[in-house]
């Protein structure tokens, strides 16, 4: 065996001598760097370090916990995200991590089968069930990858299961639960913005284009955000007060403003690569509006329900509502009479404003994070007319999204 | 613990390393013996126990036919049980409920299943003590004295949970008298980095790939049979990964172990096939168990006997599962029809129609590998030819190899011995164009290490296949 294969010269030292030097810096930097909480980018908590017990190690569950930890608190952990984006990105994937990149270069999050269904019914059933006076309807939105199935990659579409889902929660929960459809109108809607802009710009389909003036004023949903704009609310609005028999405010009515064209959502988030450019928020504001809004939690008062002080943060669709409170009470003087109660999801955020002119009180529950459950609240309060429940079907399939309701 | 992890990777391999190499001479065995038990407790925190008493039965088992020399009779019985042992075990271990399965569907007495877990690597180091242990009885190796050495070789963890299958012979020599050199750490790393490579990112995005095909609906024929292939790439290229990486880490510390695959995608035939695919699995089953039957050195009828009971074994080997003995018998049957029926009419083709036979019959064999539920094999395989009546070809290919392309590419290219060819291209090249290739080639596996790790850090998918071998 010892022959000339085991000569070896300069060029084989240099790339393994790289490699050696670059694992023994990252095997320092993990020593030294500081351990954090939580990633901004990512909006999550990172792993700890496991405890070291006897369970620990039996189970397995220190090992693996170990694994996640070095995963989540590697060294420049960020800067790799986007590396392997960029490379797959590239070479002409068009689905990283369950990301789809969409024709028109926004980004759509997968959907795959969901697990809690039957839960979620039950769930909708007994809170409606449990509701003596008020009537109760639910909206159930789909998200951009059924909404926007036509911008997907071509073959990216598997038919509409979402739109079947939807379909199954509508159809086993009792009738006293009124359905709002608000699948169809979105779609409708994407149908029109999709056509004009088809005809408009055929050729304007770069990605990333930063035209920030229009960009997010007739999106439904965010392009790199999971969640609906406040034009996508706004059309869910409409479904809403067509079911509800109210008349839909125009928009024209309400005072927009584009407050941020620095957003970079959650979907971004997942594969972190600038190349993908980020979103506008516009606001509506009412001009009538003569608000007070509680968050029982901190018990802060404000007067509008926009929080400008998170649009400098990663984290700005809690511009709306302030991010995760379990109860809110929002009272707005310019109405007289009515209330309702919305049990949902932060879908539901951006959407809450259009509600205000129509009630005078809007209670807000995040069943995630509210105990107790609502119905009881519901039933101690007679000025309660209504009662919606809003969700969106990505993230009640989450262990989080379902895991809390009621 | 798996190589083609963060840990491993950024924690145990340099850890690992400074120490072996500042540790002097024979004092190297311990820290190897102390960092493969931890490497395997890391996965398995309970049965390394069932490690540890498997390698003492097979030490004791040696050091008794060295006492017994001269009385054959002894010295069988001592065989006779570490083998009952340890087949027991592996038979208990992997095979107790694919057997009681069988049992309640045979029979009205129906048995609990006893739901015993299966621990990494049992068979890979069951059949290197089975065969330390006849080939101490076959006089064809010394037993080892040193307890401690002995388990050495049999956990050091390069090779202990996916292989190669070294044997004692291999490396009784270096176990106890080693070279450690330099060249061996630049090329054994070497080694190493290429396997991490072929691993994370061929074999882990090729399985990506087939894992969308195998679930999805309505899929033509076309990308059905691009499914099966995706999974044939898959498996070679994260089990030729592994042994790739086993060997570079042997060559680090100073160790030769055997070559594993020898670009088996590239064969003209089965029997060719089997020449390059697992090799040290397909030698042992050849040493222990086909030529002590009398391989073909029998009548037909013997011969015959012979190559479906060592099929059998070799298909149930890598897994508690019908579809895996279904998979061995296919095999033994076509090398049985190559060897008396076609064979030699192969060898008069062209070679591009021998190659697409025998690619062809991989792949396929390849799916009954893959579905251990005969309803979902068969579900996928009336796609294969239309059965529910897809289409022959549809868009959905595109969608499938567009996403992957660069990477397919590489897999089929890289299936062939088209390394070795350039190697050999360049070093017949003049000094300043060897020179840039070289640089270009350097620069190239570094940046492709730091994607590897990219990978590792997103971490969406990096399966482990062989927890059931």
């Amino acid at each position: 065996m010892k022959n000339d294969n085991n000569k070896i010269g300069i060029l084989d030292r240099i790339p393994v001598y790289l490699v050696c030097v670059f694992i023994l810096c990252f095997v320092i930097a993990i020593f030294l760097t500081e351990k954090k909480d939580f990633s901004e980018n990512e909006n999550r908590k990172l792993a700890q370090m496991p405890k070291l017990t006897f369970e620990n190690i039996k189970s397995g569950d220190f090992t693996s916990g170990v694994e996640t930890f070095v995963a989540d608190q590697f060294p420049l952990r960020d800067t790799f995200l986007s590396l392997m984006t960029e490379v797959e990105r590239i070479s002409l994937r068009k689905e990283i991590a369950g990301v789809f990149l969409a024709k028109d270069g926004s980004l759509i999050e997968d959907y795959n089968n969901p697990r809690h269904t039957d839960k979620q019914i039950q769930q909708f059933s007994k809170l409606s069930e449990n509701v003596e006076n008020a009537r109760c309807m639910i909206m159930m939105v789909p998200t951009a990858y059924s909404v926007y199935s036509e911008l997907l990659p071509d073959g990216a579409a598997k038919g509409d299961l979402q739109k079947q889902v939807i379909d199954e929660i509508y159809a086993s929960v009792p009738d006293k639960l009124q359905k709002i459809d608000a699948s169809s109108k979105l779609k409708e809607e994407a149908e029109k913005i999709i056509g004009t802009e088809n005809n408009d710009k055929k050729d304007s389909l770069s990605p990333a284009s930063s035209d920030t003036d229009t960009a997010g004023i007739d999106r439904l949903f965010y392009r790199t955000d999971h969640h609906w704009t406040t034009y996508g609310a706004y059309v869910g609005y409409e479904a809403f007060c067509e079911a509800a028999g109210l008349t839909a405010i125009p928009l024209s009515e309400y005072t927009g403003e584009v407050v941020s064209d620095s957003f970079k959502g959650t979907i971004y988030s997942k594969l972190n690569d600038p190349y993908f450019g980020s979103d506008s928020i516009v606001s509506y504001s009412h001009p009538d509006w003569k608000l007070s809004v509680k968050y029982e939690d901190s018990g802060e008062v404000t007067d509008t329900p926009y929080n400008p002080e998170y649009l400098t943060k990663k984290d700005q669709y809690s511009y709306f509502l302030n991010n995760i409170h379990p109860l809110i009470t929002i009272t707005n003087d310019a109405v007289e009479s009515g209330a309702i109660a919305l049990v949902k999801d932060s879908y539901a955020n951006s959407m809450v404003p259009y509600l205000l002119q129509h009630y005078h009180t809007v209670y807000i529950f995040d069943t995630r994070y509210y105990k107790g459950g609502p119905s009881k609240f519901i039933n101690e309060h007679p000025d309660i007319t209504d009662v919606l429940i809003l969700y969106n079907m990505n993230t009640i399939d989450n262990d989080t999204g379902i895991g809390g309701i009621f | 613990m798996v190589f083609s992890s963060l840990t491993f990777l950024f924690f145990f391999l340099p850890a690992f390393l400074i120490l072996y190499y500042a540790i002097p001479g024979r004092a190297k065995n311990f820290v190897l013996l102390v960092f493969s038990l931890l490497f395997y407790a890391w996965g398995e925190p309970i049965y390394i126990l069932l490690m540890l008493f498997s390698s003492f039965v097979d030490y004791l088992d040696g050091r008794l036919q060295e006492r017994f020399e001269g009385s054959i009779a002894k010295k069988r019985v001592s065989l006779a049980i570490a083998l009952i042992i340890n087949l027991s075990l592996l038979g208990y271990f992997k095979y107790a409920d694919f057997s009681v399965g069988i049992w309640n569907s045979l029979t009205p007495f129906d048995v609990k299943l006893p739901g015993v877990a299966l621990p990494v690597g049992i068979s890979f180091y069951t059949f290197q003590t089975v065969s330390y242990s006849i080939d101490v009885y076959k006089g064809r190796i010394k037993a080892e004295h040193n307890y401690f050495d002995y388990l050495t070789y049999v956990s050091m963890f390069p090779q202990l949970i996916a292989g190669p299958i070294v044997r004692f012979s291999t490396v009784q020599e270096e176990l106890h008298k080693r070279a450690i050199t330099e060249s061996g750490f630049v090329l054994g790393m070497k080694r190493f980095i290429i396997g991490l490579l072929r691993k994370v990112l061929i074999a882990n995005q090729i399985g990506a790939l087939w894992d969308t095909i195998r679930v999805a609906d309505g899929i033509s024929i076309v990308t059905a049979w691009l499914g099966l292939l995706c999974f044939t790439l898959q498996l070679y290229f994260d089990f030729s990964a592994y042994s790739d990486m086993a060997i570079g880490l042997g060559q680090m510390l100073g160790f030769n172990f055997p070559e594993n695959f020898v670009y088996p995608l590239s064969s003209v035939s089965i029997t060719d096939f089997w020449r390059r695919w697992h090799v040290s699995l397909s030698t042992w089953f050849r040493d222990y168990v086909y030529i002590p039957l009398g391989g073909n050195r029998v009548g037909m009828a013997k011969h015959l006997r012979n190559i479906f009971v060592v099929w059998f074994l070799t298909g149930l080997w890598h897994g508690a599962s019908w579809n895996f003995v279904l998979w061995g018998l296919y095999h033994g049957t076509l090398l049985t029809l190559e060897k008396y029926i076609w064979g030699n009419g192969l060898k008069k083709l062209p070679k591009v129609i021998q190659h697409l036979y025998a690619i062809i019959i991989v792949v396929f064999g390849f799916g009954i590998f893959t579905f251990d539920k005969l309803s979902e094999m068969g579900a996928y395989f009336v796609q294969l030819i239309g059965i529910p009546g897809n289409a022959f070809f549809g868009n959905e290919f595109f969608w499938y190899v567009g996403n992957y392309l660069p990477v397919l590419v590489a897999a089929i290219v890289l299936s062939f011995p088209v390394y070795p060819f350039i190697k050999k291209k360049v070093e017949e090249m003049s000094g300043a164009g060897r020179a840039a290739i070289k640089i270009a080639g350097a620069a190239l596996s570094v940046g492709l290490f730091v994607l590897a790790v990219s990978s590792l850090v997103r971490d969406t998918y990096n399966p482990f296949l062989y927890f059931r071998f």
